[in-house]
Formats: C-alpha cells, structure tokens, sequence
C-alpha cells in the first residue's frame, strides 16, 4: 500500500512519521505549486472553495506519483469540509483512477471506527500500538507548530531579512530526524535554540496583528501567496488563532494558540451566539481577543464562498466598531493574484501604523506613514 | 404586538407552522410581501457580497418589515431533524440580522433557538420555553398552540402530498400572471430540483415555474414526495449527507432516476450556495449514469430573464426531441 | 545663461491601464503632469512619460529632490527610477486626496482596471476597500458600454447629464448590463437616459462593492480616469445625496500622493537615489526564472540594464532581495576611498 494524503502546510512533516511509525508507505503529494491548483481547478465543481481544488490537485499529482490509497479528514458538517472526501471520491474516479479510499473522521465521533481505520492501513495494529504512535507523532506535530510559532514573532525582528526562514529550515530538518521520544525532546529544544539564534533588533517597533480565519487559508501558505512570511519581512509580529496540532485535537484546547476553544466561542458569544460550522465563530472570537490584548489590527482569510467565514465578515464590522480595531478581509480563490493582495495588506499597515502614530501622540497626526519601515525596501 | 415573518428561506418551507403557533400566542402577525426589486436590491445593498442570493434577499424582507412590525421573526434553526444540520447561513441568520440592525433601524428579533440535531423531541421544549421568555405563555397554553401549529403544518405537508405546490398553498404566492395550463400536444414531465426558497421565490428564480407552465410541462418537485421517502431514498452514499436541504435534493434524484418518473430534471443552484456546489457533483453524476437530462442553472441576483427563457426552452425542446426519438426506437422494436 | 536650479519631487504611478508621471514644487504645487496609457508595457511608459515630462518642462532647470513610485508596477518602476520611497496605491490616493482637502473624510476613486473607496478621519485613513475583481466596478464597464452604443466615452458625462430619469440597467456583470442596456435600446428608450442609467449601474455596484458597512461622509472626493465623467459624479451625488468634489488634476493623483511621499521623506540635495531623466535612453531588460532554493521554486523577476542585473525579486524568502543589497553596500564601499 502506497498512501497519501493531501497537504496542508507543514501537515505532511507529521504524516510522514505518523506513516512510518505504523509501517505504511507514504507518498508524499509533490509541492503544491501553482500547476497543482490548475489540476485540482480544472476537475473541480466551479463554485466548490478553494481548499478542495487544491486538495484535488495534490491527489491526481500523489496517483500519478504512484500513490494508490488516499486519506482524507471527514466532518460532520455544517461546513462543506465534511463531504470533501466524499466528492473528491467521486471526481477522481470519474476521471478514470482506481485507488483505494478512506476517510478519517474525528475521534469525538466514534472511537471504534476511528481505531477500524488505522487499523484496515495496517493490519494487526492493536489499539494499544495505536495509542502510543498516535501520542509520539502527535507530540512531533506539537513541537513542529511551536517553531512555526516562534517563527512568525521573531520574523518581524530579524536583522538580516530571511535568517528566520532559513533557521526555521535547519530546525525543521533536526526535528524531522528525531524518532524516539527522548529524541524528539531533545530536537524540540535544540531546533527551538536554532531559531532562537537569529540575530535580532530588539528595539524595533514593530506592528502586532492577528491572523484569522478559514483553518486551511491559514495552515498552508501556498493558498494565501506566503502572506505570514511577507509580513514578517515588513517587519509585522504577528499570531495566528489556527494550528495543525490544535486543529487535529480532540479536545481543542488550543495549546499552540493559547486560548481554549471554549473562552473563543465565549468572546463571540455576543455577536455570534452558535457554531456555524468551520472556524465562523473562532474567528468572531478571535478578533474579540486580538483587540482586548491590544494587537493593532487584524487579518481575516478565506477561500472565496466560504459559509462560516462570510458570516462572520457579515458580523465583523460591529465588532470592528464595538472593540476599535480595524480587521482586513481577503478572500482567495484560483483567480487571485498576489499583486492586489500585496497592495491591500501594505495599505492596511499603513493604515495601522497611522493610528498608532495617532495614538502615540494624543493628537492628530499628519497623514504621513510611519511607515518607513513598513515601506517596501528595494 | 405586530411580529412580521420574512418570506425567504424557512418561509416556504414552515409558514403553516410559524404562523399558526405565532397567531395562537396572541400575536398578530404579518408577512413581507413577495420578492420584488426593491426587497432584492435593499437586500443586495446591506449583505455581505459572497453570500447567496437568498439570504441576501432576506435582509431586504426584514427592511420591507421594518416599519410596519414591533419585532422580526428570525428563527435560529440549527437542525430539523436528528444528525442534520440545515445551513451554515440558517445558523448564523439571527446573528447576521443583529449585526446591522442597530444600523438599519430594525425592530427587535425574536430568535427561538431551535436543533432537533441531538435529540428530536428537544424541539418542544425549545417552542415552550421561547413563548414562556418572550411572552409569558404558561406551558399548556404553548402546548396548545404548538398543536394547532403542527395541525396547520401537516394540512400543508398533505396539500403537497396531493401534488400542489406551495406556491398553490401559502397566501398570495401565485405570481400575478395568467396560469396557462399545458399547451397542446404531448407533455413533458420535468423534475424541478432545488431549494423551496428558490424555485417558489419567483422574483428570484424570474418566473420559472410559470415559465415552464406555459411551455407545457408537467412540474415534479420534491415536495410531492413523502419526506422520509426522500430520505430513505438519499441513503446510497458512503457517508450521509448532513445538509437535509440537500438530503431531500439527493433523495429527490434518485427516486426520479430510480423510478423514471421524469424526462429530466432542471437543477436550479444560488451562486455561493455551499451545500449545493458540492452535491451538484453526486448529482450530475446520477442523472449521467441514468441517462436522464439534466441542466442546471446557477442564479444570483444579476440573472436575466431573457436568459432563462433561452435556456428551458432549449432544454424542453431537447426532450422533445429525445422522446419522438425514442418513441420510434420502441416502434422499431 | 544657467538659471538657479528649481527644486522638484517626482511621482510616478504606474498601473496596468495608465502611466501618470508628476512634479511638484516646494509647497506640493503641480508644475507638470503626464498621463499616458500603459499599453503592457511599463518599463516603456515610463521611459517615454520621463520623455514627455522633460519635454513639458522646458528650460526650467529642476533638480529632483526626491522620488516616489506607486501602482501595480511600483516594484519594477521603483527600480529603474530610483525611487526613494515605493508605496502602495491606495496610501498614494489617500495622501493625494488630503492634499487637495485637508478635512476630507471620504474618497472615491475609479481606474481602469481596478477601484477603491478610503474612508478617513481627521487626516488618517480608517478604512478601504479595493475592487480588482469585477469589470462592472470598473472604468473599463463604462468603456465597453460607450462602444456599443457607438457613444465616444470623452462625450459620454454631457449625454449623461442631459438625462431627466436614468434607465435602471440590472446586473452588476458587465455581460447582463450588456444585455439589458440592448433591451432598453430595443424598447426605445432615450440614448441619454440609458447612458445615465449605465453611470448609476456603474456607481451602484461600486458601492456594494466596497461601501458595505462603512460611512460614507462629506467631504467626498472623486478621483481616478472615470472622474472626469460628470455623468459619474452626478450619479455619485444622486446615490450618496452628498456633495462630490472633482479635483483639477483627478487623472493623476496616485502620482501627485507619491510625489508627496516623496516630499514628507525631507531628504537633502543629493541624497536621492535617482537614476536622473538619462534613464529613458537606457535598455532595460526583464525576464523570470524559478528559484531552487527550496520546495516553494517561487518565479523570480530579473531586471537587467545594459546587461547588467539590476535588481531581482519575487520570492518568499526574500534571499534574492537581500543578495542585491548586499551587493550594492560593497559597491557602495568600494567605491567611497
């Protein structure tokens, strides 16, 4: 058996070890590259969200690359995310390919079959085995999520542009190494120094936002043209209300983030008082949060069409007043570009760092942008 | 006091119902008149521009409200039935409404929070304790209107059962137009699929139904159907379908297909419809294996008449033409 | 005789549709402005709007003080000029509109190919919104229509404003107007009422576009290509039933907001990092390569000057961006004794 299963960011670092701890072959889908979504595009319904063309694109490039099982997570709704499998079943084999198929669904929802579908990938797995690589893959996940973490703050303070990507590399690959739990210990606490060791301008001003929104916008950064990356070249501390390893969590207490899912929904409570599926009511909760710990702005993220996140952009703008804090929209598809991306996210830091200004001073300040390091700097 | 319902969404699926238990608590009450273009583009003007044409339509419905009611009927229906959700958008209604009220000078909502989702007969408790917080009903008097309630909900459940359509039952739906039965000649059975608060919204779906009225057609909706047959009938999946819009979408086709009960099937979708522009896949997929027509039409609230009117026309010729073939096939053999 | 130099702050904004090019004096007056069409080819635009700009200045000696550079091609224009600050477009707008109206508190601006509406408070932008998207939202929706009806679009406000009551064209889709605005001729409605009618079709889905939940309040400027339409800014007054300011030189305010961003950089002669108006006669070469440095192969821009590599960028990383730095601080020292 050759298994696969469709990236999400850093996703396939856990997946591998999570295969070979259970001795299945994993094929690895090919980087996401924009030829992928064009594949996924060309074979998926028009109107179907972005996150499932992209998954399309990765598991007709895994069949080609030799992939003949596919995984793909489940859901019980409301948001389409739980029936992706199901269609995504139908439209590869519309297509022609044979492949064997499985779909995980949460843990919450039935222990037993949970067990019945690790264990139908490999044969004679005890529920006992099951636990304890689930619990060591798992605790790799955790340490992966926490460097990426890290990153994102310590990007937007590096002195030389780009050391933080290229720390976040080397950590990545001692990390990656590390099998044993011992190990995995110790990688975690050798790949977070590497990180730590980046040189950095601790007297730098820089901007605190937040990151919201759909979880698959925010975890592979293909998806939303590197848009963390580029902020914390612009010199932008930033966070982020979604992760893998709290994504996967049964229990979601949303160690990596910081805030249980609980206190979330409770700071959304006023404005949006029900789960509508996806991330809607974390990302209500979230911006709540954000403006409360005095972040100076926020940005939302979602694929085009996307049922909770537009209802909660059809909320945000009270919030935005209740709270004062200016929140950005963007909205991906396959049709967006970067350049108008880029050209909104450097206005709305200008934006931000003009009311900072403001606020610094106690009096209205002339319009002119702080922004000389917010400026892009050839 | 004055409570208006909206006549969007839930409206054409549980009017009988709302408006019996509403009237039965004491409360006068009052409906937005049919979709015009000041309700779409009132609707259009405040809701956010990704969402669906209907619940953009029913932002404009609250507005038509607004001066004329004390307080807006906006339900939070989360599930009508056990493992089900309706929509994302049905969740999020109250909260979305909320969102501009201020802004729009709207009444207050009146929002029973309704999920049969976990446990079907929580549903009773939830319409007691509604009218015992926002009224002050003791529980036998909730009870009581509960039951006029249901009763008037499955007169109209029956209504449809015999083949009328809700367009034929809910008050002053019929479009203002003359209702020219069947033209000559053979007809044409068509299976109208979609969402009820589409296909009978003619200002939304620019006349279909009287369109394909006048062409001759002989309408199939889902409605006429049993619902738990549609349900037992949308069971072929590896993984049942938690949208029960969608649900008896699914049920609807393979009932039709199965028991070749139409000549094909129109499927109408609201741009950025969630559900539906994933299911549209098991769907064409099913009509494909069935070899029954199928088109489907995708509308938002920038369609045009004149486009539609090509386009059924087109696809009822079509079958036309399909039949006489395959009426000569079965002379030949 | 050689006259005293004059001091002067270039702005250029470079967008897909049109290349604008302005110089300003001290106190942030025009003393010439360019418009011209980008035709694809903005390296091109550029060198010949450097061209024409010279050509309308004259004898006057200018010395360029600063240099600022905007729109889609920024980046690109940033570099070949020397641009001492490069900045988005809709903080370019936004300084250019203040500029005009200290106090203003709202700016609508329609371009070609894309549109966008700043909200302001006391002299701060406090919120945006940016069409790029939709035709309909766009200058060229009106273009389109103005072909169609055989109507040139320089005449197409004065048919507009002779209009008593709009045709009301459906559709926020460029096609679906189309359509309709066929009906209405079919139907034999007056030519001025359904040009009018396509302004506020045009003005309507501007502000679903971008208007949802933001207050829309005076003073209003109006500004980009389509502002010279009067049509437009009647249509915006009857819509927003507010006042609608249309600055002189609304065709080119991107470039005055950067010329001032420029300014506000209060560099000293010669501190500029401009390349001088030479630069239009120089060959300027680009191209694209994939970067493999890692699993992303992000597509990287190459310009080159008389075979020279000039700048490259475009990765997420930003290793290619800081090798030219790098490189330009040793040429820097080795070229200081």
């Amino acid at each position: 058996m050759k298994i696969s299963a469709p990236h999400m960011g850093h996703l396939h670092l856990m997946l591998a070890d999570l295969f070979q701890r259970m001795g299945v072959e994993y094929v690895k889908p090919p980087p996401t590259t924009t030829k992928t979504l064009q594949i996924g595009a060309k074979v998926s319904p028009e109107f179907a969200c972005l996150p499932l063309k992209i998954n399309l694109g990765n598991f007709i490039e895994a069949l080609e690359a030799g992939a003949d099982s596919l995984v793909m997570a489940g859901g019980h709704g409301p948001c389409r995310f739980g029936y992706y499998g199901i269609v995504e079943d139908r439209i590869l084999r519309d297509l022609g390919y044979e492949f064997d198929f499985y779909m995980l669904e949460p843990f919450n929802d039935g222990a037993w079959k949970f067990y019945k579908l690790f264990e139908s990938l490999s044969p004679g797995l005890s529920i006992r085995s099951l636990w304890k690589i689930l619990k060591v893959s798992f605790s790799k996940g955790r340490a992966f999520d926490r460097l990426y973490k890290r990153a994102l703050q310590i990007r937007a303070c590096e002195i030389n542009r780009g050391d933080t990507s290229r720390a976040l590399k080397k950590a990545e690959a001692v990390l990656t190494a590390a099998y044993s739990p011992n190990e995995i210990e110790e990688a975690a606490a050798e790949s977070m120094a590497i990180l730590e060791a980046v040189e950095r301008d601790p007297d730098r001003q820089v901007l605190k936002v937040g990151i919201v929104g759909e979880f698959y916008l925010l975890l592979e950064p293909f998806s939303n043209f590197g848009l963390e990356e580029f902020l914390g070249h612009m010199g932008v501390y930033l966070e982020r209300s979604v992760w893998v390893t709290d994504w996967i969590a049964p229990n979601r207490n949303n160690i990596i983030y910081g805030y249980p899912k609980k206190l979330v929904k409770q700071k959304a409570a006023p404005y949006l008082n029900h789960n509508v599926g996806g991330e809607g009511q974390e990302t209500v909760g979230s911006v709540v949060l954000f403006a409360e710990r005095g972040f100076d702005g926020v940005i939302q993220l979602l694929p085009f069409g996307c049922m909770p996140e537009n209802i909660a952009t059809s909320i945000l703008p009270k919030v935005q007043q209740y709270h004062d804090i200016p929140v950005l929209t963007l909205a991906f598809d396959e049709q967006s570009g970067r350049a108008g991306v880029i050209t909104r996210v450097e206005a709305f830091l200008d934006l931000l760092s003009a009311r900072r200004m403001k606020r610094n001073a106690g009096v209205a300040a002339p319009l002119e942008p702080a922004a000389a390091a917010m400026s892009e700097r050839m | 006091m004055r409570v208006g319902i909206p006549r969007s969404l839930l409206y054409y699926k549980y009017l009988p119902f709302w408006k019996t238990f509403l009237a039965s608590v004491g409360l006068e009450v009052e409906t937005s008149p049919m979709t015009n273009r000041k309700i779409l583009a009132d609707g259009v003007k405040v809701a956010e521009n990704e969402l669906c044409v209907p619940v953009k339509a029913f932002y404009g419905h609250c507005l038509a409200l607004r001066d004329r009611v004390d307080a807006l009927f906006v339900p939070r229906v989360v599930s009508m039935e056990e493992r089900a959700y309706t929509c994302p958008k049905f969740l999020g209604l109250p909260d979305m409404i909320a969102a501009v009220a201020e802004r729009l000078g709207l009444p207050p909502l009146l929002t029973p929070h309704l999920n049969q989702r976990e446990k079907p007969s929580e549903f009773k408790w939830q319409l007691i304790n509604f009218a015992r917080d926002e009224f002050g009903i003791d529980r036998l008097d909730a009870v009581a209107a509960l039951e006029s309630a249901k009763l008037a909900q499955r007169q109209f459940q029956d209504g449809l059962a015999g083949g009328r359509t809700p367009l034929d039952l809910l008050p002053q739906s019929r479009l203002n137009r003359p209702r020219r039965r069947k033209a000559a000649g053979p007809s044409k059975r068509i299976g109208l699929l979609g969402h009820p608060y589409n296909i009978y919204d003619g200002y939304i779906t620019q006349n279909l139904i009287a369109r394909l009225e006048e062409i001759g057609a002989e309408l199939v909706v889902p409605e006429m159907t049993d619902h738990h047959a549609l349900m037992n009938a949308a069971t072929d999946v590896p993984k049942q379908l938690y949208w029960t819009y969608e649900k008896e979408i699914m049920g609807a086709i393979n009932l039709w297909t199965e028991k070749r009960q139409v000549d094909g099937v129109i499927y109408v979708l609201a741009f950025a419809c969630g559900p539906d522009s994933l299911i549209q896949v098991l769907i064409e997929h099913r009509a494909r294996t069935y070899n029954v027509p199928l088109m489907s039409l995708t509308i938002d609230e920038h369609s045009g008449e004149a486009g539609l009117v090509t386009r059924i026309e087109a696809f009822t010729d079509m079958l036309m033409r399909k039949r006489r073939e395959h009426g000569n096939v079965e002379a030949v053999a | 005789m050689e006259t005293s130099a004059i001091t002067g702050y270039l702005g250029i904004d470079v967008g897909s549709v049109s290349t604008n090019l302005v110089i300003l004096d001290e106190h942030a007056a025009v003393m010439a402005a360019i418009y011209r069409r980008t035709q694809g080819q903005p390296i091109r635009a550029v060198q010949e709007g450097m061209k024409e700009l010279l050509e309308l200045l004259e004898d006057r000696n200018i010395e360029v003080r600063a240099v600022g550079a905007t729109g889609s091609a920024r980046h690109l224009t940033g570099v070949i000029l020397g641009a001492d600050v490069v900045k988005n477009e809709i903080t370019a707008h936004a300084v250019a509109a203040s500029q005009v109206i200290p106090d203003v508190n709202t700016v609508l601006e329609i371009g070609g190919q894309d549109s966008k509406l700043i909200v302001l408070r006391d002299g701060i932008v406090t919120d945006f919104a940016m069409n790029s998207v939709c035709a309909a939202g766009t200058g060229s929706f009106l273009d389109h229509q103005s072909a169609r009806l055989g109507i040139p679009i320089e005449e197409f406000g004065s048919y507009a404003l002779k209009s008593e009551s709009p045709a009301h064209i459906a559709g926020r889709c460029s096609v679906f107007a189309e359509s309709d605005m066929i009906h209405k001729q079919q139907v034999g409605v007056a030519i001025e009422d359904i040009v009018y009618g396509l302004c506020h079709a045009l003005v309507r889905n501007y502000i679903n576009n971008l208007g949802k939940a933001k207050d829309l309040v005076e003073p209003v400027v109006f500004q980009g290509g389509v502002a010279a339409n009067a049509g437009m800014k009647r249509a915006f007054e009857d819509a927003l039933d507010l006042e609608v300011v249309v600055p002189i030189h609304h065709n080119v305010m991107g470039a005055i907001g950067s010329a001032i961003l420029a300014m506000e950089l209060e560099l000293m002669p010669g501190e500029s990092s401009f390349k001088g108006f030479d630069m239009s006669d120089l060959i300027y070469e680009t191209s694209t390569f994939g970067c493999n440095g890692c699993s992303n192969t992000c597509e990287i821009v190459r310009i080159k000057v008389e075979g020279k590599t000039l700048a490259r960028w475009g990765g997420r990383c930003g290793k290619w961006e800081a090798e030219d730095e790098a490189a330009a601080v040793r040429m820097k020292q080795a070229s200081t004794p």
